[in-house]
Order: C-alpha cells, then structure tokens, then sequence
C-alpha cells in the first residue's frame, strides 16, 4: 500500500517536472528585466535616456579622503585565471594611488553562502571598502546592506547586485554589446543556419543568465535561421564543463555546428572537448574566455575568436572607483569617474560605470596580452 | 566500598578522556587563542552572527547524528535542501499557493524526500551511501527541473523574520536550533528510540532479534533528516531573501564533519548531540576566528582539515586504550 502512494508520489513529481520542462518559455535572464538587443549592424546604439542614481549610500562613514584605507576584494571564487586577472588589476592600482591596502580574498568555490559569510566576517573585522563580483544579486544583497549601514563603501564589478544594496558598480561590457559580439561570431563561424550549443555555468548566474538572454533576442532579432539546440550547467568547474561540452558533441553528432562556453572556464574546457572529439574545423567554439587559457586552441586554428574584455583593467578600474568614493569625487549624479590610465569613464544605468566595448581575440591579437 | 569509589574515580576519569570533553576544552583553547589574536573576535555582535550562520548547517547535523549513530549515512541533505527552496518558490509564486502553506509545502516535501531515503534503505535494502548518493543527484535533478533556471525572489517581509530577525537581541534561527539542540538531545539521551539508534548502531542483527522496531527507527531517523533539510532551507531562503536550485550544495559534507567531529564513530553505535554540536561551533568559530586573523579562504578550509584529522586521531587512540 505504501509502496503503491510512493510510486503514484514520484510520478506526479516527475509529471511536474516534465511539464514544466516542456512549457520553459524565453529566457529572461533571471532578473525579470527586458532585453534590449543591438542593431545588426555595427551601428551605433542610441544613447540612453539618462536614470538618476539608483545606487546605495554608506551611512556615517568616517571621512578618509586623502587616507589610507583597508579594502578587501571578495571575487565570486578565487583561484582561477580571471579573477586572478581582476585581483592583479585592484593591487597594480592600489600600489598606483599609494594608500590603499588592497587584499583579495573568497571562497575557493563560486558558492554564494560561502561569499556572503566572507564578507560577514570582513564587515566585523573592520575594513573601509569591500569590492565584490556576486554569486547572487539578491542574496547578497543582505550582507552588502549590512557593510553600508556600518559606513563601508560598497563598490561592485563584474557581477552585480541589486542596486541600492552597493555604491557603484563597474560594468565590464553591457550585456546586448557581448550578446552582438557573440553571435555575430557564431554566425560567421559556423553560419547563418548553424545549429548551436551553449555550456554555462548555472542557469541563475547573473551575467550568464543575462547574456544569454540577450544572445536570444539578438539572434531571433538578426540570425533568425540559427537553432538554439540545448544549454547545460556545469557550474564554474573544469571537469564539468568539458565532460558536458563532450555530452553535447555526443547528442548532437553532425547536427551540431558551434559551442558556446559562457564562462572562462566552460570555454577552454569546450575547445578542448572539441579537440579531443577531433571536430576542429567542424564545430566552431566561441565564448568568453582568459587569453592565456585559449592560446593552444587558437594557435591550433580549433578556435578562432575569444570574446572578453580586459579583467585587469576592470580590477583597476573598481579600485579606482573605490577611491573616488571615499575621497568624495565620485557623488551620485556625477557623469564621468576619473580611472587613472584608463582615463575617463561613463556613469550609465544610474549607478554603473562603463569599462568600454568588448574586446575580440584572435590569432592577430591573442599573444600580446598575457593574463 | 573500595570497588566502589575506584569504579567511580575511573568514570570520572573517562568523563574528563571523553571526546566531548577534549574537544570543549579545545573549542574554548582555541576561543581565547584566536581572542587574543582579534578583539572583534570575542565580542557579542560577532558570536551571535555566527550563530546565526551556523544554524542551517547545525539544523541538518542534529538528525544526521542519528543517522551516523545507526551506522548509516545521508549524503541527499544538501539537495532536500535545494528542493525544498524551490518548492518553497515554486508554489508560492508559480502556483499560486499563500506563504505559510507553501511553507508547509516544503517542510512535506523535505520529509517525504527523508521518508524515500529510508524506504528505499530500510525496505529495498539498498546500502546507505548508495541510496542518498543516488537520491543527491535526483532531487538536485528535481529542483533544477522544477525551477527550470528561476529563481524567487520578493517574499513578504515577515517571512524574513526566520533568518534576518531577532527576539530579544539572540537570532530568531538561533533560537529555533537551540530548540532543535534540546529536542534531539533529549530524543536520543531519555528516550527508548534514542536507545534503540545506539542498538542498531552497534549491532543491527542484535537489535531484530531483540526484537526492538528497527526499520521503523531508521525510516524515522531519515525522515528527520529531510525534514530538519527543508527547515534548513526555509531558514536558509530567509536569510538570503532569494530561492536557488543550487542552494545547499556541499552542506552534506560539513554537516557530517561537525557529527564526527563530534565524536560520532561512523561506523555507529556511539555519538552524542552534544559532540555534535560542539563538532558544530568549533568549525563555525575557526573558520570565523581564522578569517577575522587574516588568513585566507583556502588556508582556512586546510586548518579545518588538519583539525578534523587531529581529532579523529585523538578519538581513536583513546578508544584503543579503554578497550
């Protein structure tokens, strides 16, 4: 009898699973918001209605303009190459301006529980700035309230968090500009009518999640005819990511024409599943990726393009912007930030400041830059 | 008369070379150790955060002290903690379902994933280890299914209580595990199902003939188990104000380290909640100690490791010696 309720219990929750499977609709990114595709051309977009600043404020906070500060940098993980790239760009800054003592420290993996308790235990130990990359724009938004209401500045790159739970946040790229730079990639690589992969790391990771919302608009916007086969997790994790870049090979044999890594781990890890399957030439490996890690892939022609931009100059940047909000040159509603070599940057969406276009790497390119 | 007072001296001594016992003085060497290091360390505000972050790890541990005592094992913990999340979500935003029942909802679900582990344990005869590493995967399957990438997000403020709030200054999910701590404490110290988990423990074959309800005790302890996993979520969510499918990942493995930190042998029949806890608040307060010191993330997790080594040695040494 109770066996029977069991077996009618699983089939139920596996009906529900099932059903909802089938009826998954656009991706929207996990954040609810609207995408906003480019032009297909390389036209310029229109620029945007300019947003009041929708950023947070750190309450009380003492006045250190001119002194020297504390300020720890919590990257999602540490210990792979990008953010060991960001890292290297907050110390080259913090030694550039003088006094700031910049140190980088976070869970070993991109787990948000883990991340917020690092920040938790850095909030008691006293820091002046915390610059983060979230795992969660929500979860951690919490904890970085926390900081602001114990007069911490807040300054967010990478990954965002909802906006009045951080000061400012650096935006490496907006989304619809690496979405375009993606699949125009894609499409020129493995055709207009090229059927795809995409291998992420998990379906709610904001930017992933973002960006693929966006590749979708764009390519229903601009490559209609190209099919979107399936996407898979595989976290930020080596092994994963090649063994689900192998399974999509696999499932799909000759019907699939390009793979698209969405983090700097999933990429390399696809190039060489890719390799591995001797399929170079055949599948198109495209994705977001360190130069360093792709460099065998590209010399071997199985991967022709790395869309990025350059993490050493968005660790700068964020260091820089701490600065400028603790020495008060940075006020809500300023247009521009001065970032030391990078010159000037734009405030856009209210509180985010804009490292600039993204950057494409190829065979030309890919060895001047070492990172 | 002699007999008696040296049978007594020697169980006063094997109070002080119990497990418990050098592991509090432990937890209270290293308390001031790292106090002397830090005095952000030792202050309130510090100690009750960290209870307040050790709480869904520490509502898990207490049933899977159970579990261990039985000799078996629930590795599933960390995904009933990720289905229930989303359940939680799910039939709130998605179905429609008010809070408090959706509530329920999850807390059902958590146990009835408890109650398939031990089934399929119990009745099918399937080993432990091979049931809930099975079960890991299909109720992270499940979740990931059901929430299809979205996460929930915009509870209602009250529901933050559980995980932001407090009740006279103490966190309010602090309280409920210190509940749980005398609940399961009691369960297991004053009760014929705490004594019959130790018999199954020590010797399962025993037990049956004596005819104590073993499959029942075991189905209940892995009921326990999904369910403290669902409340776990619920007080995780709270806290966190967003639903994930990856939530509780890996909470399986520092749930079982602070139970055999605690003295719990794996191989069961011996264990106490109280070990586990203080397994529990020695782990939670290194890594924070550590981190308010200045070391970093990965130099930490390496001292945690050298310390659950350390102790297991120093368990097992002393076992050797009392036989």
């Amino acid at each position: 009898m109770r066996s029977y309720l069991l077996t009618g219990a699983a089939a139920a929750v596996l009906a529900l699973a099932m059903n909802t499977s089938a009826s998954a609709a656009a991706w929207d990114g996990a954040d609810d918001l609207a995408t906003s595709p480019l032009a297909c051309d390389a036209s310029a977009p229109a620029a945007a209605a300019a947003k009041p600043y929708d950023g947070g404020k750190a309450v009380n906070a003492p006045d250190k303009a001119g002194k020297e500060i504390s300020v720890v940098d919590v990257p999602k993980l540490i210990g792979i190459g990008y953010f060991n790239a960001t890292s290297k760009g907050i110390a080259d800054a913090a030694k550039e301006l003088g006094n700031v003592k910049a140190k980088t420290d976070g869970p070993t993996e991109a787990k948000i529980d883990e991340q917020i308790k690092f920040i938790d235990n850095y909030i008691t130990s006293g820091v002046d700035g915390i610059l983060f990359a979230a795992n969660d724009p929500v979860a951690i938004a919490p904890v970085l309230k926390k900081a602001l209401s114990k007069g911490i500045h807040v300054v967010g790159y990478d990954a965002n968090s909802t906006p009045d739970a951080r000061e400012w946040f650096i935006n490496q790229a907006e989304f619809n500009g690496i979405a375009k730079a993606m699949m125009d990639s894609m499409a020129k690589e493995a055709g207009e009518d090229a059927a795809f992969g995409i291998v992420t790391s998990t379906f709610t990771t904001p930017n992933q999640a973002r960006w693929i919302a966006e590749m979708q608009a764009y390519g229903a916007k601009c490559h209609p005819k190209m099919t979107w086969l399936e996407t898979v997790e595989a976290q930020e994790d080596n092994v994963l990511s090649f063994n689900q870049s192998t399974t999509l090979i696999n499932k799909y044999g000759d019907k699939l024409k390009g793979l698209f890594g969405m983090t700097s781990v999933a990429t390399p890890a696809g190039a060489e599943a890719v390799t591995k399957a001797k399929e170079c030439g055949k599948i198109a490996v495209i994705g977001l990726a360190t130069p360093n890690a792709m460099k065998p892939y590209v010399h071997a022609d199985c991967v022709k393009s790395v869309v990025l931009w350059n993490p050493i100059d968005l660790g700068y940047a964020a260091m820089y912007v701490m600065r400028a909000v603790v020495d008060g040159k940075l006020k809500a509603g300023d247009t521009s930030v001065d970032a030391g070599k990078l010159g000037k940057l734009n405030v856009v969406n209210g509180s985010e400041i804009l490292l600039g276009a993204p950057f494409i790497y190829d065979k030309g390119n890919i060895d001047k830059f070492d990172f | 008369m002699t007999a008696v007072a040296t049978s007594r001296r020697a169980s006063r001594a094997r109070v002080f070379l119990r497990h418990e016992t050098i592991l509090a003085a432990m937890l209270v060497v290293a308390l001031f150790g790292l106090g002397l290091f830090n005095d952000r360390f030792l202050t309130v505000d510090n100690l009750l955060n960290q209870g307040r972050l050790m709480t869904e790890i520490g509502l898990i541990a207490l049933p899977m002290t159970f579990v261990i005592i039985t000799g078996g094992i629930d590795v599933s913990v960390g995904a009933i903690v990720g289905l229930c999340a989303i359940v939680l979500g799910y039939s709130w935003k998605n179905l429609g379902f008010p809070l408090p029942l959706a509530v329920v909802c999850s807390l059902g679900v958590g146990a009835a994933a408890g109650f398939a582990n031990g089934f399929i344990i119990t009745r099918i005869k399937v080993p432990a280890i091979i049931t809930t590493i099975a079960t890991l995967t299909l109720f992270r399957g499940l979740a990931e299914g059901i929430s299809q990438a979205h996460s929930v997000r915009g509870y209602p403020d009250w529901f933050y209580f559980l995980g932001q709030g407090d009740v006279f200054g103490v966190p309010t999910q602090l309280l409920v595990l210190l509940i749980a701590i005398v609940v399961f404490g009691v369960a297991l110290d004053r009760t014929s199902f705490g004594r019959t988990l130790y018999a199954i423990g020590s010797n399962e074959m025993a037990a049956r003939f004596s005819a104590l309800p073993v499959d029942r005790v075991k189905l209940a302890a892995y009921t326990l188990s999904g369910l403290t996993s669902g409340l776990s979520a619920l007080v995780l969510v709270s806290r966190v104000t967003t639903t994930r499918s990856d939530m509780g990942m890996g909470y399986e493995l520092d749930a079982i380290a602070a139970v055999v930190l605690g003295g719990t042998s794996i191989f069961g029949g011996s264990g106490t909640i109280w070990g586990t806890v203080i397994g529990l608040v020695m782990i939670q307060l290194l890594k924070n100690g550590l981190a308010l010191t200045g070391v970093k993330g990965d130099a930490t997790i390496m001292v945690i490791g050298v310390v659950l080594i350390a102790s297991v040695l120093i368990a097992s040494s002393l076992q050797r010696r009392r036989v």
